[in-house]
């Protein structure tokens, strides 16, 4: 035997931070670096309350995030979060609205909320269903798929309300569950189910199987494979659980506006895809972690929220986000190119 | 012939090149004659390819100097080699589907003006190469409609009319049917006859004993001969040659082995495999012993449910499931031949990398253990003495043995009583090989079966019980190792030679 | 010589007129999908409308208008296609088109002439794509991911171009657009038809020539279809793929001074969802996802019948069916991309 057998004990001791982990700690540290920055250059940036709005105002995105991070690290792309959030919304509403309204767009199916939040869950699952078909049955690129689906859920939900939205004849229960708060406080339940699925897609990704199988089949497909890992199978579950994710946000951004709006969620695809390579998701798969996606969304929202303080254009947002993905990529691949020189 | 000696067209002289802890290729100096068919042989890892790298200007060498036409040949690039006349046509073939013929024929040489490509004689020079080589192709047809031998011709007519003076053919023939073979002959014959050197380097002994003019034979990495195929008495002499010294470990029978059948499977047939069929003993390690090519790894894929195949499949009297899930779930594990691409999680730690092949030991409830990764992680570092200082360590960051040693911890974690190892010592330092085989018999002696798939005799003849010798995918024979296994006849066999014939 | 020429085994035994059906059926079954496209949508349209009055889907006007709508993503389709061909793709053409369209206008109402304010326009355009080429071959950011930066970028720039509290570049506030301005995207010229559809037309016949023979054109299939023959063969793909992103934006360009013209102002998200057509387009003319094949001039006519099928459905069913159609037919596309190949494959 050559070399000095090392015993259990040295090879624990010697165990260095993963490179995950300090690609997240980076961006958490650079989420903290600009906020204290934007407190120097913003008045009143720097309060608690703001701190939270960050977070709060962003949970829409950052729940979407979760699906899509957990693709990406999978190897693959889902753009169509943003379609499914409207048409989730908008066959909520049809299907709770009653029926006989004086038009077509004020008279839905009239079935039981929790039926028509059911079926509006289906719907989503049905896009994400036709994602997995077509990424994992016929090999298709993911980006391209989605890309498709994402017009297919939006061309839906446009069809369903004409180009428009509707907004009348609800029962009242419709707006119970995006504008409930929790706690006497100012949260509201969103944000509160934001945080549930942080912390249980946390546990998933750290703690189960599940999680760990994203990743050996983002690192290596071949060898997942031929290491036994169905991933057909697990790759249909993450189109199917993003799309989830993505339908009950729609479904609590309609009932916070009492409304099913064919144009809700534009961008969003985009949004979640940026927070997550701001991130330090990687998108050749095998790489990233929730955590970093949440400080990733941290990041975009104290610069926009930082530009909008600094009362600059709305449209500088844009700029911002495209500067913001770029330097994060360079930095990152420098940083890990040089820890591992 | 003259006193004179002919032009050498390439010379190596002191040729080296070290790889961490091992010598691939060293100091070998020979030359090669102007239009000559040389044939390159030696046994797997006797530094043929590694040679053959340095040649093309894919890898630089350590120490030594190459010559052509006198003068130094010091390539960085297999452009820059081509560019001294040296083309090159590889396993894989460098072809570009979607484009016509002529347009493969003329890529990277085209005349052109302000981009726009102009008619010239080059146009009519390379359809002329083409046609003298092989008249039935239309320089018009688009390469995908061709088959595999027609690509190649069109390799070979694009590097002769690219003025190559010296074309190396690495195993050519290795996807040719036996007609397409005689074509390749007769194209070779023409090129010399048009004063083009031919290094042809190839396992099939009998391709060099009709083709050739010269042979170079390599062993272990060092030169051993370079003579005239005139002076060689046939496939024993050249056999010898190649083999010519002890064998690096000898094979001691093993007491374990049991009569109880394992593994039986009937008439595996695919495009390659024609009706192979065999059976594994409890307790036996087997070998699968045949050139690139010869379908060692279709078996082991077919073994393991990677791939679809026909023929029947028992393992311990039940069918095998056609998935490598199902396999692994009935107790088969592989080791790919391919590590890196097909066995590890190159990015992620060594930890990370082991429980992934029995996950039901891993997790309680869908929920991962970590202390139990962690403890076997450090058992398995521990137990394959894999040399890291960390457990966390990315596997690509190890060595070649220590990555490979990754991938068996990953099988052997699993727990399978049936393990198929592809090419396991592939790259892999000499003392790792060792340790590698330790495990491998370790394994074998506590009840388990082991099918090693393998190019290198020393391998096969070092472990395993009984070796079954493939040449074109079939199983065309089946010997029991002891001290003294007929190795000429091994080695006619799998070179193509008549079976039970040795010379 | 004559030992070579006597054997015929290199003679592909499989059935030659087989192959040559299938090869016909492949070529131009993107034909037979246009005339089937129109013919649907006229005989469609026989019950709602009178045969030989305005309404019928095929009469000269509404075939005028078509090709003066399309004429934006005819002049797209080509070099699009040349870029996936080579393997590669660009997300951003939609916000460089009305990066492009937004420069346009605004060197209009300011009062640069129409050939400047053209050249400088075109310029632009080939610096924006020059920069998606910068991106992905210098910083190696996966082209995927590069022009989604530039996406948000340009659109960003495009934005910020126009003053607060407007829409887009327009006349008024004491700036007025120059009476050439909307020439070049609507009034007919040749057959009715505005300047831009026959630059497009010129463009893609250019693209032809550049696809079949020029080094970029052979270098882009050989790039996407086998890089590794391509960088031995001693081709610089870099220099490929830049030359490529830089075609696509100056075609971008062209896109977006058309658009601009037709409409009569600067719209800083009149690019928006090109790509998407862009894809649909080339996935419709069968270009590979994988690279190496693809024909400009097939791009070009699928281009026609996304165009088609768009004005066509309009007169059938309301405006809000649109997204779901067309991200029906890319879906439609998608698949029969796949199921073409795989076949191929099992070959």
């Amino acid at each position: 035997m050559r070399g000095s057998k090392k015993t259990g004990g040295a090879l624990i001791q010697n165990r260095r931070m993963s490179d995950e982990v300090y690609i997240t700690l980076l961006v958490a540290s650079v989420a903290v670096g600009l906020f204290l920055i934007a407190s120097l250059l913003v008045p009143n940036f720097f309060q608690w309350l703001n701190l939270l709005n960050l977070v709060t105002n962003n949970w829409a995105v950052i729940s979407l995030g979760v699906g899509v991070t957990f693709l990406l690290v999978s190897g693959n792309f889902d753009l169509s979060v943003g379609g499914v959030v409207a048409l989730s919304g908008v066959l909520s509403v049809w299907f709770a609205q009653s029926t006989g309204g004086a038009n077509a767009l004020s008279s839905g199916l009239g079935l039981p909320y929790w039926l028509a939040v059911l079926s509006a869950i289906t719907g989503a699952l049905a896009i994400g269903g036709l994602n997995a078909l077509f990424v994992v049955r016929f090999r298709i690129p993911s980006i391209i798929v989605t890309l498709g689906t994402m017009m297919v859920a939006r061309g839906i939900a446009q069809v369903i309300t004409q180009g428009s939205q509707r907004n009348t004849n609800l029962p009242v229960e419709f707006g119970v569950l995006g504008n409930l708060t929790a706690f006497g406080t100012s949260v509201k339940l969103p944000v509160v189910l934001m945080g549930v699925l942080l912390v249980v897609a946390i546990f998933i990704e750290r703690k189960m199987v599940f999680g760990r199988l994203t990743y050996w089949i983002g690192a290596n497909p071949v060898a997942a494979t031929l290491s036994g890992i169905d991933k057909a199978r697990h790759v249909t579950f993450l189109y199917l659980f993003s799309s989830v994710i993505a339908g009950i946000v729609g479904i609590l951004l309609s009932s916070e506006f009492k409304s099913g709006y064919s144009n809700r969620g534009t961008l969003m695809e985009f949004d979640a895809l940026v927070i997550a390579l701001l991130g330090g998701v990687a998108i050749a798969g095998g790489f990233g972690s929730v955590v970093g996606m949440f400080f990733g969304a941290l990041i975009l929202a104290v610069v926009t929220s930082a530009a909008t303080g600094m009362t600059l254009s709305p449209d500088w947002q844009y700029i911002l986000k495209a500067v913001a993905v770029f330097l994060a990529i360079l930095a990152q691949t420098w940083a890990l190119a040089r820890r591992n020189r | 012939m003259t006193n004179q000696p002919p032009a050498a067209v390439l010379a190596v002289e002191g040729l080296t090149k070290d790889y961490p802890g091992v010598r691939a290729v060293d100091n070998v100096s020979f030359s090669i004659d102007s239009s000559t068919v040389h044939c390159l042989v030696g046994e797997n890892g006797a530094g043929k390819s590694t040679l053959v790298k340095m040649l093309t200007g894919a890898l630089r060498p350590t120490s030594g100097s190459m010559m052509v036409n006198g003068s130094v040949y010091q390539p960085n690039t297999p452009h820059d080699a081509r560019e001294c006349g040296i083309a090159t046509l590889f396993q894989e073939l460098h072809v570009v589907d979607e484009l016509t013929v002529l347009d493969n024929l003329t890529l990277g040489m085209e005349r052109s003006r302000f981009g726009f490509l102009i008619k010239s004689d080059l146009d009519d020079k390379v359809v002329q190469t083409l046609a003298a080589i092989e008249p039935s192709i239309d320089p018009s047809a688009r390469v995908s409609s061709l088959s595999v031998a027609q690509k190649q011709i069109i390799e070979i007519a694009r590097a002769a009319s690219s003025g190559a003076n010296v074309i190396i053919m690495d195993e050519p023939t290795a996807a040719l049917s036996e007609r397409e073979v005689e074509r390749l002959f007769g194209v070779i014959h023409q090129l010399r006859e048009a004063a083009v050197t031919v290094i042809y380097i190839s396992h099939k002994l009998d391709e060099i004993l009709k083709l050739g003019d010269a042979v170079t034979v390599l062993r272990d990495g060092k030169h051993i001969a370079t003579k005239p195929l005139s002076d060689v008495a046939g496939r024993s002499e050249l056999i010898e040659m190649m083999i010519g010294r002890n064998l690096f470990q000898d094979y001691t029978p093993r007491s374990t082995v049991t009569d109880d059948v394992v593994l039986d499977a009937q008439g595996l047939t695919n495009k390659l495999l024609k009706d192979v069929s065999f059976h594994i003993n409890r307790g036996e390690i087997v070998g699968f012993y045949g050139l690139v090519g010869a379908g060692k790894t279709e078996i082991a894929r077919a073994l393991f449910g990677a791939d679809k195949i026909a023929g029947s499949i028992l393992f311990k009297g039940r069918m095998v499931g056609n998935s490598p899930k199902q396999a692994i779930a009935n107790g088969i594990a592989l080791v790919p031949e391919e590590r890196r691409t097909q066995g590890l999680f190159t990015n992620l730690s060594i930890r990370e990398n082991i429980p992934v092949m029995n996950l039901r030991r891993m997790s309680d409830c869908g929920v991962f253990r970590a202390s139990e990764e962690q403890t076997a992680a450090i058992e398995y570092v521990d137990k394959l003495s894999i040399a890291t200082d960390s457990i966390d360590k990315h596997t690509e960051k190890l060595s070649g043995g220590n990555q490979q040693k990754v991938v068996l911890a990953k099988c052997l974690f699993s727990k399978a009583n049936l393990l198929l190892l592809d090419e396991p010592t592939r790259g892999v330092d000499v003392g790792a090989k060792t340790e590698i085989y330790d495990i491998i018999k370790t394994l074998a002696d506590e009840g388990n079966s082991v099918a090693v798939f393998s190019s290198e005799l020393d391998e096969v003849l070092g472990i395993c019980d009984r070796i079954f010798l493939l040449f074109a995918g079939s199983l065309k024979s089946e010997v029991t190792n002891n001290s003294d296994v007929d190795i000429a006849h091994i080695l006619n066999v799998v070179t193509g030679g008549g079976e039970g014939t040795s010379q | 010589m004559n030992l070579m020429s006597q054997h015929s085994s290199f003679v592909d035994p499989s059935n030659p007129r087989g192959n040559k059906v299938s090869a016909f059926l492949r070529t131009y079954y993107i034909y037979f999908v246009l005339v089937l496209v129109v013919t649907v949508l006229s005989v469609a349209n026989l019950d709602r409308f009178d045969l030989f009055e305005r309404g019928n889907f095929l009469n000269q006007r509404n075939i005028i208008h078509i090709l003066r709508i399309s004429a934006p993503l005819l002049t797209l389709a080509g070099a699009f296609t040349l870029l996936m061909v080579s393997g590669y793709i660009d997300l951003s053409v939609g916000s460089t088109m009305s990066l492009s369209a937004v420069v346009y206008a605004l060197l209009a109402i300011n009062g640069v002439p129409f050939f400047a304010a053209f050249a400088i326009t075109l310029v632009v355009g080939f610096g924006l794509g020059a920069f998606n080429g910068f991106l992905v071959v210098r910083l190696k950011i996966t082209p995927v991911i590069a022009t989604l930066i530039t996406l948000s970028l340009y659109k960003g720039i495009a934005l910020l171009l126009v003053q607060d509290g407007v829409s887009a570049i327009k006349s008024g506030g004491g700036l007025k657009m120059p009476e050439w301005f909307n020439f070049y995207g609507r009034e007919g010229v040749l057959l009715g038809l505005s300047s831009a559809f026959w630059v497009a037309v010129v463009v893609t016949l250019a693209l032809v020539i550049v696809q079949n023979r020029s080094l970029l054109g052979k270098y882009a299939a050989a790039t996407g279809g086998n890089p590794m023959a391509a960088k031995l063969s001693g081709i610089n793909t870099k220099k490929t793929i830049f030359s490529l992103y830089a075609v696509v934006g100056v075609a971008a360009a062209l896109a977006g001074i058309a658009r601009s013209s037709f409409m009569s102002l600067g719209d800083p998200l009149s690019g928006d969802g090109m790509e998407l057509s862009a894809i649909l387009v080339v996935l419709l003319g069968g270009t590979a996802f994988s690279g190496g094949e693809g024909r400009v001039l097939r791009s070009f006519i699928g281009a026609l019948i996304i165009m088609a099928l768009t004005v066509g459905m309009l007169t059938l069913v309301p405006a809000y069916y649109q997204t779901l159609v067309i991200g029906t037919t890319l879906l439609a596309a998608a698949a029969s991309n796949h199921l073409v190949s795989r076949k191929e494959s099992a070959q």
